[in-house]
């Protein structure tokens, strides 16, 4: 069992996560703001400005000239998308190495990150959903709580996939009876101590969980994580120790009103665009999971 | 060694006898393999979805996306390296499925029957396949001995 101070120490041991996103955020949400308000956000956080403007420059976006400040990335881009460059940029920069726990590296994660993040914006649109701002950012740090379990689960990685082989056990229940406490719930803490927004500290808690999501009731952000993780899986994107031993739970895509042919025809759309984003990453050129 | 990666809708085919065409991390999408023991030819697809009708334009820029046209694309690809269609050995391997009781995310289970139907249709025997459950598998071709080996939670089995 992981006591509440290891965890505390887990989190201490994980770089800091960049305020500026969380300020972003905030302004992302205020129809108010415009790209003056994004540049003078961005602009005092260099490594954040360094990092967007590396993926701004990428050939993904196929711009005809090269962006040097951030209010250009804002003005050519737009502030969605310079937001969720810099959401990425962010998460980018905590993810360790390897992530023992789960036998997967840095590249792993941060491609089912992004994938969920993508495919958690598409569902939406796919269902006509006034998207909530905040669904791509949410989508990208749903998983976080694994880079702070992932060496106490490495300690018992026997036992993990001996219990995972019995067959009808999800890693999340996994998790649970070897340590007492789960990535959703770890996370949660965690985006607490970051100070993340409170409606992705939800969807971070409850990203396996919808039902019980804001008391019964369900949050359609959380649902269409929950939805973009599932089907982020079957695509292939995330493969981990734990396979595709995860729970698929009804009454979200019920909620969603998501059909197998939705789900196809957004998985179908999607891959290019989890494709070209996922090649920002830094752990892209560190190698491949199996 | 000559590592030859086949990506998500991705197919990929090889004469070279030290290659070996690897595929990761297949969760409800399928390989199909196919092995030529004459020509010491092999081919890989790795298709995410059944029917190219859910998006005819993404089929057209990427048709190893769909087995529906992916797959044909793959056999083609062998005949036009000098295969013939008799001597193809076939195995298939993914198609797995979460915990999913209303089967939503059936997608798995539908790549699956439309590789049998289209394999019936055009008479393909399946030599070898490990297909389905709440697996994740890397799937490999050795091209110059036809051998096959999944991957899933850290073991390798002979396909």
């Amino acid at each position: 069992m992981i006591e509440r101070i290891e965890i505390l120490a887990g989190i201490k041991k994980l770089p800091a996560f960049s305020t500026t996103v969380v300020r972003l955020s905030e302004l992302v949400n205020d129809p108010e703001s415009g790209p003056g308000e994004f540049e003078a956000v961005v602009q005092p956080d260099m490594a954040l400005t360094a990092n967007l403007l590396r993926m701004a420059n990428s050939a993904y976006f196929g711009l005809s000239r090269r962006i040097g400040s951030a209010r250009e990335a804002i003005t050519l881009l737009g502030v969605r998308r310079v937001f969720q460059l810099g959401a990425m940029a962010a998460v980018d920069g905590v993810i360790p190495e390897t992530l023992p726990g789960y036998g997967i590296d840095a590249s792993v994660f941060w491609g089912h990150s992004v994938a969920v993040a993508v495919l958690a914006e598409r569902l939406s649109k796919e269902r006509k959903l006034a998207t909530p701002a905040l669904t791509f950012t949410a989508g990208l740090l749903h998983d976080v709580g694994k880079l702070v379990i992932s060496s106490f689960l490495a300690e018992h990685i026997e036992a993990l996939r001996s219990e995972l082989a019995s067959g009808q056990m999800s890693l999340l229940a996994c998790e649970q009876k070897l340590l007492g406490a789960d990535h959703a719930q770890i996370g949660a803490e965690l985006g607490l101590v970051w100070n993340l927004p409170e409606e992705v500290v939800k969807v971070i808690a409850s990203h396996h969980t919808p039902d019980v999501a804001n008391g019964g009731r369900g949050d359609v952000v959380v649902d269409l994580v929950h939805a973009a993780d599932c089907l982020s899986h079957s695509m292939g994107f995330g493969a981990d120790v734990g396979g595709m031993q995860r729970q698929v739970d009804d009454a979200a895509i019920a909620r969603l009103g998501l059909r197998h042919i939705d789900l196809e025809h957004v998985a179908s759309r999607a891959l290019p665009e989890i494709e070209g984003l996922t090649q920002f990453g830094r752990s892209q050129k560190k190698g491949t999971g199996a | 060694m000559n590592l030859v990666k086949v990506d998500i809708a991705d197919l990929k085919v090889s004469a070279d006898p030290d290659a070996i065409i690897i595929t990761y991390a297949l969760g409800s999408c399928i390989a199909v393999i196919v092995y030529d023991p004459v020509r010491k030819a092999g081919g890989m697809i790795h298709y995410m979805l059944p029917m190219s009708e859910t998006s005819p334009e993404k089929a057209k820029e990427r048709p190893a996306m769909f087995a529906d046209t992916g797959i044909p694309l793959l056999f083609h690809t062998m005949y036009e390296m000098g295969c013939r269609k008799t001597d193809l050995i076939v195995k298939a391997a993914g198609g797995g499925a979460l915990y999913d009781d209303h089967g939503h995310f059936a997608i798995g289970q539908r790549n699956y029957t439309i590789l049998r139907k289209m394999f019936w249709k055009a008479g393909v025997m399946i030599a070898a396949e490990d297909v389905g459950g709440a697996k994740s598998r890397t799937a490999r071709l050795f091209v110059g001995t036809g051998r096959c080996t999944i991957n899933s939670v850290g073991e390798e089995s002979e396909l």
